[in-house]
């Protein structure tokens, strides 16, 4: 009685059914009669393997209902590229369109994965990145620390080449918008380091410029952990010896009754001070300070950091 | 701006399973959820100046829940992130402390009791025929034989007698050319496939796989970089080089590819071959580990790369051998959030219980592979993490109060199989003690990789119980630390597979 089943374009197929697993199965779904016929009719095309227009749009009409469904994305995929038209041009032009149907859905369905693998295919196979990185950014207006529009993100860097083109300036917007964004730290990272074949903060220049943006940053909000961590990851990566960053990270941890504003702050000079020559002990200083006062729920933590120096630890952990 | 649940900006592994942000928009039944509020709270942690009986009270908090302590650091600079924290804060703090019950059963510390038998309830009617709106579960409902599975079984409850029907259910899931779809006629796909198979393991239902059909399913996701895609033509990340080897071992399956995978012609000739290299690639500058190489370190992740390295080789060869240790350590002991206790997925982000057992279980992987190690009996220190902390969270803040029961996320969420398998599940690591022996062999004679099967769990000391506030009736069953099934589940399936043969 359904859609499908009253199409004399359908009337070729004959739909599969679901196979419940018995007369009591565990978890089932009381399918809409709509889903369920789609679904079956679905099975079908698929058993035949058939790539058609007619099966596109009945991966449309499931991915409406159902969203989540990886194996339609992933039959979608195939049969988008298998008929997408005779010449070049066709082909392009279906991909776009491919483009805004996927768009409104993206826009609807925030944390849904399958639209990026798929978005990803698709784009790849455009060959063109055309207004991507705007409506990427329509979805962080929305969410900034989506995992999955992140991760399309730095493909579409790699794929077509965007390291210099504003990516940068990306991250530097978003982390002036909120500083604890994470992820669009994690993106500087990548942005200045994950180009193949390049130096990276080995390179002297751009390391001393992201010092510098890292320590801007913790100045706004000593608090925030992910400066913090960008600024040591710099250090290391870069090559630099951690006593370089003392004086400033002295301003967040003073230890000889100065003001602490930063735990993290304390965490780093801990570190700072045990690679120098005989600052285990005030390193351990440190981190009785985080223990007993600073951050007392990582109390085991620090003790056992203390361990790790080869420093006695103060008994046994609570 | 309120933080409906649209709109929450919590990033958990759910979404990345089982797009379950579908499925809370979904008009849900008329839940109790509010029933038990009480009325005078005001959402302040800490108004006025304390009483008498107030001061007493606080004295008798851990530091870390001590305004002493809470009032250290001020937010200097308020954006979206510092909102949605304070937010989560306030709706945990008279929760932690005590000043808020929700009518939940307290033990003689004051604490919530664990209620087994509502959780246990709960986890049952997720088995029940769910209405049309969810269809949106319809590609992950191995997930929910998994979590009701696992989450009875840390419960105590011998979930045998659902084998019949379990074996009924995911037969037609099950795919000729191997693996496990979402559901019959979808593709195979690695989380549903892990998911089934540790469900039908907790049943005993295992001999229905077929498992040299399997291996060669498993053959066509192997990459020629060395991880795993999660389906023919889908994504690869992390989750796929754990649920891979999960599966390979506990079927005890060849580890020599098929002749037809297709990482063959790039050299490859074993699913280990490049893999701990490619796990090794997922750690990031801030020492934790990304869904692949250069993303954002997640907690998750951190589960399955670690899992995914206990499962190759011996902890404490495989987790220094590939990753930067001491980064890493840093970065998991930074995700218990002050003052909640329960974990972050991200750095800056908000605390869920879900992570009680992807960051939580990592504990028992790490202080295996840490040297000098905690669980050694040298060791002047026991713990590198606190336990008490992510006790308190996960019983104060995390059970569903009323009829309906469950965990959930947190006291702003709704409770939902997959948080309360996996805040059972962290309670478990929290709760019990689980050695690695270092002297047992790592190989078999039919060339398992033995590692993951030589974990032992150990039971709290009363004095331990003590420090933690836990009485004993609220203790939770052992959970093996690598594949997340109870530790006699995991002892029948290495047995089963011992000689490989298809
Ligand atoms: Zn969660």
């Amino acid at each position: 009685m359904g859609k499908y089943s009253q199409d004399p374009q359908w009337a070729d197929i004959t739909p599969l059914p679901t196979d419940e697993g018995g007369p009591n199965p565990l978890a089932a779904i009381a399918y809409s009669d709509e889903y369920a016929e789609t679904m079956s009719y679905l099975r079908a095309v698929m058993a035949a393997d058939e790539k058609s227009e007619r099966v596109l749009a009945l991966t449309e009409d499931l991915i409406d209902m159902n969203p989540a469904h990886y194996t339609v994305w992933l039959y979608r995929a195939e049969c988008l590229f298998a008929v997408g038209g005779a010449t070049e041009q066709e082909r392009q032009k279906s991909l776009r369109q491919e483009l805004e149907w996927l768009n409104d859905t993206a826009l609807d369905h925030q944390k849904n994965y399958q639209i990026w693998h798929h978005r990803m295919l698709v784009v790849d196979k455009l060959g063109s990145v055309e207004g991507e990185q705007e409506f990427v950014e329509q979805m962080f207006d929305k969410d900034a620390k989506n995992y999955h529009v992140w991760s399309y993100r730095q493909w579409m860097v790699r794929r077509f080449d965007l390291w210099e083109k504003g990516e940068l300036e990306f991250t530097e917007g978003l982390i002036g918008r909120d500083v604890r964004n994470n992820s669009a730290w994690n993106h500087r990272w990548f942005v200045v380091n994950g180009r193949e074949g390049s130096e990276g903060v080995k390179d002297k220049g751009v390391r001393t410029r992201e010092v510098e943006f890292a320590m801007q940053a913790i100045g706004r909000a000593p608090g925030n952990q992910c400066g913090w961590n960008y600024l040591r990851g710099v250090a290391r990566k870069g090559g630099m010896g951690l006593g370089e960053l003392k004086v400033f990270v002295g301003q967040f941890a003073g230890l000889e009754g100065g003001e602490v504003r930063s735990s993290h702050a304390l965490d780093l000079m801990a570190e700072i001070l045990a690679e120098e020559e005989g600052g285990r002990e005030e390193a351990g200083r440190a981190l009785d300070m985080l223990k007993e006062k600073y951050d007392p729920i990582r109390r085991n933590y620090w003790e056992y950091r203390k361990v790790m120096l080869g420093l006695p630890a103060a008994g046994a952990a609570a | 701006m309120p933080l409906t649940k649209q709109e929450d900006p919590e990033d958990t592994l759910d979404e990345l399973l089982q797009n379950k942000a579908r499925i809370e928009e979904l008009p849900s039944d008329q839940d109790d959820a509010f029933e038990d509020v009480e009325s005078d709270d005001s959402g302040i942690p800490f108004p006025g100046k304390p009483t008498k009986r107030e001061r007493r009270a606080e004295a008798d908090l851990p530091l870390w829940l001590q305004q002493g302590t809470i009032n250290l650091f001020h937010d200097e600079l308020e954006t979206t992130t510092t909102e949605a924290r304070q937010k989560a804060t306030n709706d945990c703090l008279p929760l932690l402390t005590g000043r808020r019950t929700e009518n939940l059963a307290l033990n003689s510390y004051g604490i919530p009791h664990l209620h087994r038998e509502g959780h246990a309830a709960f986890l049952h009617s997720q088995l029940d025929t769910f209405p049309a709106p969810y269809v949106a579960i319809d590609a992950s409902r191995p997930w929910f034989f998994y979590w009701t599975m696992a989450g009875l079984s840390t419960l105590g409850e011998d979930v045998s007698h659902f084998r019949d029907r379990l074996v009924e259910t995911v037969r037609p899931l099950q795919n000729a050319t191997g693996g496990f779809g979402g559901g019959h006629g979808q593709y195979s796909h690695c989380a549903g496939t892990y998911a089934t198979v540790l469900a039908l393991a907790t049943v005993g239902g295992l001999d229905m796989v077929d498992r040299k059909a399997m291996w060669h399913w498993l053959g066509t996701v192997k990459q020629a970089d060395g991880g795993f895609c999660m389906a023919i033509g889908a994504e690869e990340d992390i989750r796929g080089a754990y649920c891979a080897m999960t599966i390979i071992t506990l079927l005890n399956l060849p580890l020599e590819l098929p002749p037809d995978a297709s990482a063959r012609s790039a050299g490859l000739t074993s699913f280990t071959d490049r893999l701990g290299e490619w796990v090794g690639r997922c750690q990031t500058y801030e020492g934790g580990i990304g869904g692949a190489p250069t993303n954002e370190a997640h907690g998750a992740y951190a589960f399955c790369a670690l899992a995914c390295l206990s499962i190759i080789d011996a902890p404490h060869i495989s987790i220094p051998k590939y990753l930067d240790a001491p980064a890493l350590l840093s970065w998991l002991a930074a995700r218990q959030t002050q003052p909640e206790g329960g974990f972050q997925g991200r750095q800056e982000k908000l605390v869920d219980a879900c992570y009680s057992h992807w960051v939580g279980g990592c504990w028992d992987l790490m202080q295996a592979a840490l040297s000098p190690s905690p669980s050694a009996s040298n060791c002047e220190v026991k713990d590198v993490w606190n336990r008490a902390a992510l006790i308190r969270y996960l019983l104060t803040c995390c059970q569903q109060p009323g009829k309906k029961a469950g965990m959930r996320d947190k006291p702003s969420t709704r409770p939902d199989a997959y948080h309360t398998c996996y805040s059972l599940a962290g309670l478990s690591h929290a709760q019990n003690h689980y050695h690695y022996d270092g002297s047992a062999a790592t190989r078999s004679e039919s060339g398992r990789l033995m590692a993951a099967f030589n974990w032992t769990a150990e039971r709290a000391t009363e004095e331990e119980l003590r420090e933690w506030r836990v009485e004993r009736g609220d203790v939770v069953e052992c959970v093996h630390p690598v594949f997340v099934l109870p530790m006699g589940v995991v002892d029948g399936v290495k047995v089963q597979f011992e000689n490989g043969t298809f």
